[in-house]
C-alpha cells in the first residue's frame, strides 16, 4: 500500500507522539537521578522486521545504535506476546554497558507476526565493574561491568526473576536499578498499548504501510539533501587526546564521497583499537554518521532508518571506530562519538562552508563518583556529564555551557544532588574566555566543582584536555579543558582520563573546553 | 457554582470583566441584571487607557462592585523584552546558573543551538557568601560585611527591580530573608525565591524569581494606575491558573499572571458550558496563525512548568497547548513528496492568496475552495475575498500533488486538522484522557469552520459553538472566582486518611482568614483537597483528589499513566494541597427567542462535503431560534466567524443560543 501525502504526514505525527510519550513515562517513573533528573534515555518504534520507523527527539548517540540492539534481540530470541528483552553487550548489539536497551514486540491478538516493536535505552548510573558508575579507566570489557547479551527479562508477561537477581547481584545500588528497570518496562507497556490503539482505530494494514512509507520518505528527503551538496570527496582528520594509558594522540580519519544523492563515509586510516576505554564499536560510528546526516538533511526528515539508505559507512575492523572484543569501550559512546562528529563536520565544511559550525567542546566530560554513604547508610553511584562551549557558526556565536551534538542530557539540580548524595557542589559557572576568538566567538565551557563528604571513588573520562576544539575559516580554537583535585587547600591537575580515591573534604574540579570560533576577526 | 449568587435583579451591583488582547480590548459588564458587552481597539503603549475608556463606555459615571481584569502586561513585557533592569543576588560561585539553565538545547539537530538571552546581564548578578544545606542547616552565615556590601550594591546598581535566590532556601529561608530585608529599604520591588516557590530544583525556582522581578515594576505601575482611576470597589486580576487574585498578590507576584488572557478564555468557556450542563470539554481556539487547545475535565487542567518566550516559569498555568496551525498557515509539497501545512504563516499581510496580495496557498484558501467560507461575507462583509486567486493558488498545489483542485483543497484541510488533532491528543491521550468523552468547544475566527472535521478525526461526537465566541475571555474574567492554592510538604509514607485531614486543617484556617479579608463569609468558600503521591524513590508525583481510597486511587492512576502499578511498594505522600475558591456574583445568560419554524436559507453555496461537490444552504446565525434542529451539510454565518456543519452532523440550538452539533450514528 502506498500512502497519500496527507496520510503520510498524519502517521508521521502519530508514531512520533508514541515515542515521545514513552519518554515522558520513563522520565516520570525513573528512580535514579540520572533518569528522572537528567533524562539520559531514548525511545523509538520499530516495524515488524525490526527497522526503526520513528524516534523521539531524545539523545542523538542512541539514534543509529538502538536499531542494532533491537535486531540483535530479535535475531537471538524468539520474542512472543508479553516478552521483554534486554541487552547491553557492546559486542552483541549494545554500545557501552551502562546503556541497557529494552525491546518488546507488539502483537495483535491472534496474529503470528508482530506488528512492530517498541524499545527504549536508558543509561544506568551503575552496571557493576571495577569502579562505581562503570565509567572508569578500564582496559578490557570485563572490567567495565555486567554484560547482558540479549535475554528475556519478562516472558509472556511474567518477570524472569532469575535474570533480575543475576543483574542485581552484579551491579551496585539495587533499589535504583530495580526502579529504573521497572520504569523502562512500564514505558514499553505504554508504547505497546498506544501502537495497538493505533492499529485498532486505523487498521493494521495502514499502520504497517505507514512504517514502510515513512522510511521511504526519509530516504527521499535525504537523497534530495545530498544532491544539493557539491559532488566530491571531502577528507578530514582529528585526534583523541589519548587512551588514558599514555597512548596518543589517536587519529580518526574520514573520506566522505558525495555523488548522485549518495554518500560513502569511509573511516579507513583511523587508528587501530587502543588499550584504554575510548574504543567505539560500529553502532556508535553509525550513530555519529546518522546524526550528521540528519543535521545536513532538512530539519523535517523523520529520524528513521530510511535516512541511512543513501549512506554507506566503511569502518575498518579492530579499529578505534569499530572495535573488536574484548576492547574497553566505556568512553567510545560518550567521547569518541563526539570526535567522530568533529571529523565528519570538518570534512563537510568543505562541501557546505557556510552551514557547518566550528568544533564544539568535543567531550561530555563524564564524571562518576561512588562509594558508601555513611550518612544515609547506603551505597551510592552518581553520574553526570558536564556541558561545554558550542562551536560558532556563520552569523552566530556559539552558546556557552550547553550540551552539543551526541548528547542532550540535563544537569542534576544541585538541590537534588545534595539531598541524595554525600556531596556538595561548591562552584558551577561559565568558564569565561574559554571559547575561541574570531569573527564569531565560540561558546565558553563550564566549571563544576564538587566536594566529597565521604571517602569516594572518582572517575573522569574526558577529552579535549590536550588538543583544542578547532575553529573554522580562520577562527581561533576553543581552550582545552582541565581537571583538578583540590585536597588540603592545594589544587593538583589530574589527567583527562583517570580514577582516583578522594578523602572526605576533597574536591574534584572539572573545567570543560570552549567551542571553536568561526571566521577571522 | 452553588455558593455564588446569580445576578438577575436590577438592585444588584455592577460586575465587570475585562480582557486586553493584542488587537482588541473587550469589556463585559452586568448592569442592572443585563449583560452588556463592548469591544474597542487596544492601546498597547498604554494598556490602561483602553480599559478605562471601555469601562466608562459601559457604565458611564456609575461605579462597579468588582472588576476582574485579564492582563497581558506581564506577558508582553516578557515577549517583547521590555521588562526592568534586574539585579540578582545569589550564592557566590553560582551567578551563571541563570544562563546555564539545565545545560540542554531545545532542538537537538540545530547546527547552531541557541538560547534566549538571560534576563539579567552578567554585571548585574551578584554572588554573596552564604550557604544553606538541603536539610536547612546553615553552613555559611551571611556576615555583617556581606550585608553592608549588599546594601552598597543595591544602592549603586541602578537596578529597578531585585531578584533573590539562594540554594536550598525552600528548606530554610533565613539567608534570603536577610538579603530581602536589606533590598526592601530601596523601596524597589524585591522578588524572593522562597516566597514565590518554596520547592527544590534551583534553576526553575531561580528563573521564576527572575521573570517575576523582570515584569514587576511595569505591573506595579500599571496596577497603581488602574486602582486609582477605575471606578470599582474591588479590583482583581486573572492569574494563569484561571482563578482571580487580589491586587496585593498580583503586585508582589506578577509572574502568576503570565498566561492571564488565555486562562480567562478557558474559564469563560467553562462558565458558558456550565449553563448547558457540559463539564468535560476541549477548548479549540483557531485563529490566523496558531491554534490553542486545552482540556477541561470538571476543572481546568493545570501544568506546573511552562516556558513563555523560552524562560522557565514554575507556577501553575492552565495547560494550554499552542500549535502553529491557523487560517494563514501555508501549504506546500516538500521534496520527499509530503504535504506540509504550516508552521510558516502568510499572516495578515500578505495573507492567504484570497486576500488579494500574496500567491502562496494557505488554509483559508482551501476553506474557500471547499466552500467553508463565503467570499462576500468575510468579517460580516467588511472584507472581500478573491475566490479566483484562492482557486489558482490551490491549483498550483494540485499540480504538484498530481491531483484535482478539490482534492488538493481537501488534502490541505485534512493535514491542518491532523496537526490540530495531534495537539488535542497531546493534552488528552498523553495525559490519560480519551477525547471521545469530551465535547469540543470551538472559538476563534477559524475554529467553527474546522470543528466538525476535527471532531470526526478525534472520534468526538459533540461540538459546541457558543454564543458570542469572541467575548469568551472578558466573560471568563467577569465570572472568575477568587481563588488560591495552599500547599504543605509533608513527605510521609502511607499516612492514614485521618492524618491527612489533620494536616490540611491549618491550610483551611489560613484560607478562611485570607478570604475573609477579601470580604467572603465561610459559607461562600468552596474548597477541595488534593494529595501529591509517588512510589518511594521516584521524583515525580501524581496529583489526585483526596478521597478515603487515595492509595488505591494512586495505584490505579499510576497503572493508567505509566504502564504499571506496584501495589506492594511504599507510597509516599509528598504534598497536601487545598484549593479554596469563592465569588459573590456570577452571570446567568438569558434565554433567546424560540425558533418559529424552519428558517429561510440566506444563500446556497457549492461546497465539498463527504468527498463530493454539492450545493449546501447558508444561514445567518441570528435567524436560528432556540429549539431549532437542522441537518448538515450547511454553513452558518456570523460577524466574526463562519461555521461549517458536516453532512453527518445534526444541529440543535439550545435555549441560550448556543449551537450544538451532534454526530449522527
Amino acid at each position: 500500500m502506498k500512502l497519500d501525502p496527507v496520510t503520510l504526514e498524519v502517521m508521521n505525527n502519530r508514531l512520533a507522539a508514541i515515542a515521545e510519550e514513552m519518554g515522558v513515562v520513563l522520565g516520570q517513573t525513573g528512580y535514579s537521578p540520572n533518569i528522572k533528573e537528567r533524562r539520559d534515555y531514548s525511545c523509538a518504534l520499530f516495524d515488524g522486521a525490526g527497522e526503526m520507523a520513528a524516534q523521539a527527539a531524545h539523545l542523538p548517540v542512541h539514534l543509529g545504535s538502538t536499531p542494532l540492539s533491537v535486531r540483535a534481540a530479535i535475531q537471538r530470541l524468539k520474542l512472543g506476546p508479553g516478552d521483554v528483552a534486554a541487552v547491553n553487550d557492546p559486542f552483541a548489539g549494545g554500545t557501552h554497558l551502562p546503556d541497557v536497551t529494552m525491546v518488546a514486540p507488539v502483537f495483535i491478538a491472534g496474529h503470528r507476526a508482530p506488528l512492530g516493536f517498541v524499545a527504549n535505552r536508558a543509561h544506568h548510573a551503575d552496571i557493576g565493574g571495577m569502579a562505581p558508575g562503570s565509567m572508569a579507566l578500564s582496559s578490557e570489557i570485563y572490567q567495565e561491568g555486567f554484560r547482558l547479551p540479549p535475554v528475556k527479562l519478562v516472558a509472556a508477561g511474567e518477570p524472569v526473576r532469575d535474570v533480575f537477581e543475576l543483574f542485581f547481584a552484579n551491579t551496585r545500588v539495587r533499589e535504583e536499578r530495580e526502579g529504573d528497570l521497572r520504569a523502562q518496562i512500564g514505558a514499553l507497556t505504554v508504547g505497546r498499548r498506544r501502537m495497538l490503539d493505533l492499529a485498532r482505530t486505523l487498521g493494521e494494514p495502514l499502520v504497517r504501510a505507514a512504517m514502510q512509507d515513512l522510511k521511504d520518505y526519509s530516504a527521499r528527503l535525504m537523497r534530495a539533501a545530498l544532491s544539493r551538496l557539491r559532488p566530491g570527496t571531502y577528507r578530514a582528520q582529528d585526534f583523541l587526546d589519548d587512551d588514558g594509558f599514555g597512548n596518543g594522540p589517536i587519529p580518526i580519519r574520514v573520506a566522505i564521497r558525495i555523488r548522485g544523492g549518495r554518500a560513502v563515509v569511509d573511516f579507513t586510516g583511523s587508528a587501530p583499537q587502543v588499550r584504554g576505554p575510548v574504543n567505539a564499536n560500529y553502532a556508535i560510528t553509525l550513530s555519529a554518521v546518522f546524526y550528521v546526516m540528519k543535521c545536513l538533511g532538512a530539519a523535517a526528515v523523520p529520524p528513521n532508518e530510511g535516512l541511512m539508505r543513501a549512506v554507506e559507512v566503511i569502518a575498518p575492523a579492530a579499529s578505534v571506530v569499530n572495535a573488536n572484543e574484548p576492547a574497553a569501550v566505556a568512553g567510545g559512546n560518550v567521547e569518541t562519538s563526539q570526535r567522530l562528529v568533529d571529523v565528519l563536520f570538518k570534512a563537510m565544511a568543505q562541501a557546505a562552508p557556510d552551514r557547518i559550525p566550528a568544533a564544539s567542546s568535543g567531550s561530555m566530560s563524564n564524571l562518576t563518583v561512588g562509594g558508601y554513604d555513611g550518612f544515609r547508610h547506603r551505597s551510592f553511584s552518581y553520574y553526570e556529564t558536564i556541558a561545554g562551549g558550542a562551536g560558532a557558526a556563520s552569523g552566530c556565536p556559539g552558546a556557552s555551557g550547553i550540551h552539543t551534538h551526541m548528547t542532550n542530557t540535563l544537569n542534576t539540580p544541585i538541590e537534588a544532588l545534595e539531598a541524595y548524595y554525600p556531596m556538595r557542589v561548591t562552584e558551577y559557572r561559565i568558564r569565561r574566555g574559554s571559547g575561541g576568538k574570531g569573527k564569531f566567538d565560540g561558546g565558553d565551557g563550564l566549571v563544576r566543582e564538587l566536594q566529597c563528604l565521604v571517602e569516594s571513588n572518582v572517575s573522569v573520562l574526558s577529552e579535549r584536555r590536550v588538543l583544542a576544539p578547532y575553529g573554522l575559516h580562520g577562527g581561533g580554537a576553543g581552550r582545552p579543558g582541565a581537571n583538578y583535585v583540590v585536597s588540603n587547600g592545594r589544587r593538583g591537575r589530574i589527567p583527562g582520563k583517570t580514577s582516583a580515591r578522594l578523602k572526605a573534604g576533597d574536591r574534584i574540579r572539572i573545567e570543560t573546553p570552549g567551542g571553536g570560533a568561526w571566521g577571522r576577526k | 457554582m452553588a455558593t455564588a449568587r446569580r445576578i438577575g435583579s436590577r438592585h444588584d451591583p455592577i460586575v465587570i470583566g475585562v480582557d486586553t488582547g493584542g488587537t482588541f480590548t473587550d469589556v463585559a459588564a452586568v448592569i442592572d441584571g443585563e449583560l452588556r458587552i463592548h469591544k474597542l481597539l487596544s492601546t498597547p503603549h498604554d494598556p490602561a487607557a483602553a480599559v478605562l475608556q471601555g469601562v466608562r463606555a459601559l457604565i458611564g459615571d456609575r461605579s462597579a462592585h468588582t472588576l476582574t481584569y485579564s492582563s497581558t502586561v506581564a506577558t508582553n513585557a516578557l515577549l517583547e523584552r521590555r521588562g526592568a533592569r534586574v539585579a540578582l543576588f545569589t550564592n557566590a560561585g553560582f551567578e551563571d546558573l541563570i544562563e546555564i539553565g539545565r545545560q540542554n538545547r531545545s532542538d537537538i539537530y540545530a547546527l547552531a543551538p541557541a538560547r534566549p538571552e538571560p534576563l539579567v546581564e552578567r554585571a548585574m548578578r551578584f554572588g554573596v557568601a552564604e550557604r544553606t544545606l538541603f536539610d536547612g542547616q546553615i553552613a555559611l552565615e551571611l556576615s555583617p560585611a556581606q550585608r553592608q556590601r549588599i546594601a552598597r550594591l543595591a544602592a549603586s546598581s541602578k537596578a529597578h527591580s531585585f531578584a533573590v535566590c539562594l540554594l536550598h532556601s525552600y528548606a530554610n529561608p533565613r539567608g534570603e530573608r536577610a538579603i530581602a530585608a536589606i533590598l526592601e529599604r530601596t523601596k524597589r520591588p524585591v522578588s524572593v525565591s522562597h516566597r514565590l516557590l518554596p520547592e527544590y530544583r534551583e534553576f526553575e525556582r531561580l528563573s521564576t524569581t527572575v521573570v517575576n522581578a523582570y515584569v514587576a515594576p511595569l505591573m506595579v505601575e500599571h496596577l497603581h494606575r488602574l486602582e486609582r482611576e477605575l471606578p470599582t470597589r474591588r479590583l482583581r486580576i486573572m492569574q494563569s491558573d484561571g482563578n482571580a487574585i487580589g491586587v496585593e498578590l498580583a503586585r508582589a507576584e506578577p509572574v502568576r499572571t503570565i498566561l492571564s488572557g488565555p486562562a480567562a478564555g478557558v474559564i469563560g468557556a467553562a462558565s458558558l458550558a456550565r449553563v448547558f450542563g457540559v463539564d468535560r470539554f476541549i477548548t479549540f481556539d483557531m485563529g490566523g496563525t496558531s491554534t490553542d487547545v486545552s482540556l477541561f475535565d470538571r476543572r481546568a487542567n493545570l501544568r506546573s512548568l511552562s516556558y513563555p518566550a523560552g524562560y522557565a516559569v514554575r507556577t501553575p498555568v492552565i495547560d494550554i497547548h499552542t500549535v502553529g496551525a491557523g487560517g494563514g498557515s501555508i501549504a506546500r509539497i516538500d521534496e520527499g513528496g509530503s504535504l506540509k501545512v504550516g508552521p510558516q504563516s502568510a499572516g495578515a499581510d500578505p495573507g492567504p492568496a484570497c486576500y488579494g496580495r500574496g500567491q502562496q496557498p494557505a488554509v483559508t484558501d482551501a476553506d474557500l475552495v471547499a466552500g467553508r467560507l463565503m467570499a462576500a461575507n468575510f468579517l460580516g462583509g467588511r472584507m472581500r475575498l478573491f475566490a479566483d486567486r484562492a482557486e489558482r493558488a490551490i491549483g498550483r498545489l494540485a499540480r504538484a500533488m498530481r491531483c484535482g483542485v478539490d482534492e488538493a483543497a481537501r488534502g490541505v484541510l485534512r493535514v491542518v486538522n491532523a496537526n490540530m488533532a495531534r495537539a488535542v491528543r497531546l493534552i488528552t491521550v498523553e495525559r490519560g484522557f480519551d477525547p471521545r468523552h469530551f465535547a469540543l468547544l470551538a472559538f476563534g475566527g477559524a475554529g467553527p469552520m474546522h470543528a466538525c472535521e476535527l471532531a470526526a478525526e478525534l472520534g468526538i461526537g459533540h461540538v459546541i459553538l457558543p454564543r458570542d465566541p469572541g467575548m469568551a475571555c472578558a466573560y471568563g474574567a467577569l465570572n472568575a472566582a477568587l481563588g488560591r492554592e495552599y500547599s504543605l510538604t509533608v513527605m510521609r509514607a502511607a499516612p492514614s486518611f485521618a492524618e491527612l485531614g489533620r494536616l490540611i486543617g491549618p491550610l483551611m484556617k489560613r484560607a478562611h482568614a485570607e478570604m475573609a479579608a477579601q470580604g467572603f463569609s465561610r459559607e461562600q468558600i468552596e474548597s477541595e483537597s488534593w494529595v501529591d503521591m509517588r512510589y518511594r524513590g521516584q521524583s515525580f508525583e501524581l496529583k489526585l483528589p483526596l478521597t478515603r481510597n487515595f492509595l488505591a486511587d494512586f495505584h490505579r492512576a499510576h497503572e493508567r499513566a505509566f504502564g504499571y502499578a506496584a501495589p506492594h511498594a511504599a507510597v509516599e505522600v509528598v504534598n497536601v494541597r487545598l484549593q479554596a475558591r469563592a465569588r459573590e456574583y456570577g452571570h446567568r445568560p438569558r434565554p433567546i427567542r424560540r425558533a418559529a419554524g424552519k428558517p429561510q436559507a440566506a444563500a446556497r453555496i457549492s461546497a465539498i462535503a463527504d468527498g463530493r461537490r454539492r450545493t449546501i444552504p447558508v444561514y445567518q446565525r441570528d435567524q436560528l431560534g432556540a429549539g431549532l434542529r437542522l441537518r448538515g451539510p450547511l454553513l452558518i454565518l456570523e460577524l466574526s466567524a463562519t461555521a461549517y456543519v458536516a453532512p453527518d452532523f445534526s444541529l440543535r440550538v439550545d435555549d441560550f443560543g448556543n449551537i450544538h452539533l451532534e454526530a449522527r450514528a
